[in-house]
């Protein structure tokens, strides 16, 4: 086989990966369900969070609403507030959903799980 | 074999498609796109679930009905009052808190008929509202979820652009292109339509018995006791709590989370030679509750079932 051969035959290898690459991630990528909300767009994981923000202002169960936050994963629920509250801030929120998130926030970090008190 | 082999437009081909395997196993296997921006709608079951819970709550906190269906089309449902419905029953068979299933029937219930069970506290004159709801995109891509809220038009509108891939399976019915910005609030001078008010019956209200039968059907549940509650009107009402006491302890049971026997349908199940008492949240009290004897065309007895009408006179 000559060099020219050769030559062709890598360039339709490389071009058929290209192929691939630009079918498997902008044609037909991977559709993905059963995501975890940690997944979620910034803005929707705010609305969550000032949802649950709205509730713990009504029924003042700290308990629930950490258990709420967790589903966000690792950082605690004070973090995920607190981050919440600088993306609130940032987006122009109202007041009244600023101090909302604000009461969430302050009773997140004075938040002790049960059992933690326990020795 | 070998003189295909040698043939120079076969080894091309060979060669493409060798490539075009490994840049799909690589886009697909090695390296697929991740998604970090993703939308509610493509979350699992559970977290669905969740996340319902929590617009719920949220709900049965500020009374914005607009702003909860809105949420609620994040999710994607086709039925939003079946889902909550379905899940107020799921919660229940789980055995979780009452207070955390009655806001799921109760805003299912405030779906269905279009209204907000309670007002909004405040109205205030120049209203700051949130128009950034995030079910939008603003990249000028039709966006699928049929609006319901009735903002105004002049508070959608685009600042910014965000779109993700994730949005693409929702595109297949388009009816209306949004433009809007994700979470910015817009000052409007204009009201806001406010829901009309319906007179509706407040959780408080007074029930009154109006209606105590034997069911005897060979068939059903022996010493099902089941329940009907209806507003002045006879229009069922959901998300009622009725408190069935025996010398065995306390039940509870809630309206609305058997849909299809009726939003004011709850029903619970008797033993046998126990007398119970039934208490009806803010209203009737029904003592000497038993399970009746009945007879089948044989002769047999068999355990039969009670159905009480309350309704709000």
């Amino acid at each position: 086989m000559t060099q020219s051969n050769w030559i062709k035959i890598v360039i339709a290898a490389f071009l058929g990966i290209a192929l691939g690459l630009i079918y498997g991630w902008v044609i037909d990528p991977i559709q993905y369900t059963d995501i975890t909300p940690n997944l979620l767009r910034q803005d929707y994981r705010a609305d969550y969070v000032l949802m649950v923000a709205e509730a713990h202002q009504t029924d003042q169960d700290t308990e629930t609403a950490a258990r709420r936050l967790a589903i966000f994963g690792s950082d605690s629920p004070a973090q995920i507030v607190a981050s919440t509250l600088v993306y609130a801030n940032a987006n122009n929120f109202t007041e009244n959903e600023i101090i909302i998130l604000q009461g969430l926030l302050t009773a997140m970090q004075t938040y002790q799980p049960q059992g933690a008190s326990v020795p | 074999m070998r003189q295909l082999l040698r043939n120079q437009i076969f080894q091309l081909l060979l060669a493409l498609f060798i490539g075009l395997g490994l840049g799909l196993a690589y886009s697909w296997r090695v390296s697929p796109v991740t998604y970090v921006d993703a939308n509610p709608a493509i979350l699992r079951a559970d977290f669905k679930d969740q996340y319902r819970v929590v617009i719920a709550a949220s709900y049965a906190s500020t009374h914005n009905l607009e702003r909860a269906r809105a949420r609620l089309q994040l999710l994607g449902d086709t039925d939003m009052v079946s889902e909550l419905s379905a899940q107020a029953q799921r919660m229940v068979a789980r055995g979780e808190l009452l207070e955390h299933i009655k806001p799921v029937a109760q805003l299912a219930t405030d779906l269905q008929n279009g209204v907000a069970s309670l007002p909004p506290t405040q109205i205030p004159s120049t209203i700051v509202s949130y128009v950034s709801t995030p079910f939008t995109n603003n990249n000028n891509l039709p966006f699928t979820l049929t609006p319901v809220t009735e903002i105004p038009t002049e508070e959608l509108s685009a600042t910014e652009t965000q779109s993700t891939p994730e949005d693409k399976p929702l595109k297949s019915t388009p009816t209306t292109t949004f433009k809007q910005t994700a979470l910015v609030p817009v000052t409007a001078s204009t009201f806001v339509p406010r829901p009309t008010f319906t007179p509706i019956p407040l959780p408080g209200a007074p029930f009154i018995l109006v209606g105590q039968d034997q069911v005897c059907k060979s068939g059903t549940q022996p010493g099902l006791l089941q329940f009907i509650l209806t507003d002045r009107y006879h229009k069922q009402i959901a998300g009622i709590e009725i408190i069935i006491t025996s010398l065995q302890g306390e039940d509870h049971s809630f309206t609305g989370f058997k849909p299809e026997l009726g939003n004011g349908y709850a029903d619970f199940v008797m033993q046998a030679d126990t007398v119970y008492s039934i208490r009806v949240a803010g209203g009737a009290f029904v003592p000497d509750i038993s399970a009746p004897m009945c007879k089948d065309s044989n002769g047999a007895s068999y355990l039969g079932g009670l159905l009480l009408t309350f309704q709000q006179p």
